[in-house]
């Protein structure tokens, strides 16, 4: 199923478009994405480990406008957010 | 009695008037403002400007939420609260947040306008890309975001 990340903060870096697209498995958690979103930046930025750390410390959120947990199951087309660690004001 | 909005700075500039005509009435005896403004120096780094970026709907949801809980855990129920935020570049001095406030006593509008920045700050999707003297920027580490569990 295909699904659409929308990038925030420091994690606009990963793409201009500010949207990764992503192909996974049905029944596919935040848990996947997280390890997909690491593996397009292990192709597109040869592993860049400051990207890779924005990912493993972001909490994403669902279409709702809901912060989910990894386990949270993602339905086809459904879009995401990564909110990498936050600091307005 | 609440007003929330992000506002785009290409649109518009936060404005302490218009927090002013939101909260004013002779219900209320106490009434503070609190701004946050683009400083010139952060981590010995010469700022000249911060692009400002936001989850708006997030950060909405998360306005209101904290608007709620400040009956709930403060007991503040007669209040007025205007809360901006600016969303796109700023220059050095620019406000980027207003949160006003209105209450019946002073303790009471001191207290609120704390809390509400505070969990702003740990509650509120938004995040700050610093611009330097030397061309450079960066986006600010800052802190995984607080939630409620789903």
């Amino acid at each position: 199923m295909k699904v659409k990340i929308e990038l925030f903060g420091a994690a606009r870096d990963f793409n201009e478009q500010n949207l990764i697209e992503l192909d996974l498995e049905e029944k596919s958690t935040i848990k996947d994405i997280r390890k997909k979103i690491i593996q397009y930046l292990d192709e597109k930025f040869n592993g860049n480990e400051n990207y890779k750390k924005i990912v493993n410390s972001s909490a994403f959120c669902s279409e709702k406008n809901n912060i989910v947990s990894d386990n949270y199951k993602i339905t086809n087309n459904e879009k995401i957010g990564i909110i990498p660690p936050i600091g307005g004001g | 009695m609440l007003h929330t909005k992000i506002v785009d700075s290409k649109d518009k500039k936060l404005s302490i008037n218009d927090a002013e005509r939101f909260i004013s009435s002779v219900e209320f005896g106490a009434s503070i403002y609190f701004t946050g403004t683009v400083r010139n120096l952060n981590n010995n780094k010469s700022v000249v400007g911060i692009t400002y970026d936001s989850h708006d709907d997030l950060v909405i949801k998360s306005f209101k939420e904290i608007y709620k809980e400040a009956d709930e855990k403060l007991n503040i129920q007669d209040k007025a609260v205007f809360i901006e935020h600016s969303k796109g570049y700023l220059n050095l001095g620019e406000i980027s947040i207003i949160i006003a406030v209105a209450c019946k006593h002073r303790d009471q509008a001191y207290v609120l306008s704390r809390y509400i920045i505070e969990e702003i700050k740990k509650r509120s999707p938004i995040w700050k890309k610093e611009h330097y003297t030397d061309n450079q920027s960066d986006w600010l580490k800052g802190n995984p975001i607080v939630h409620e569990k789903n």
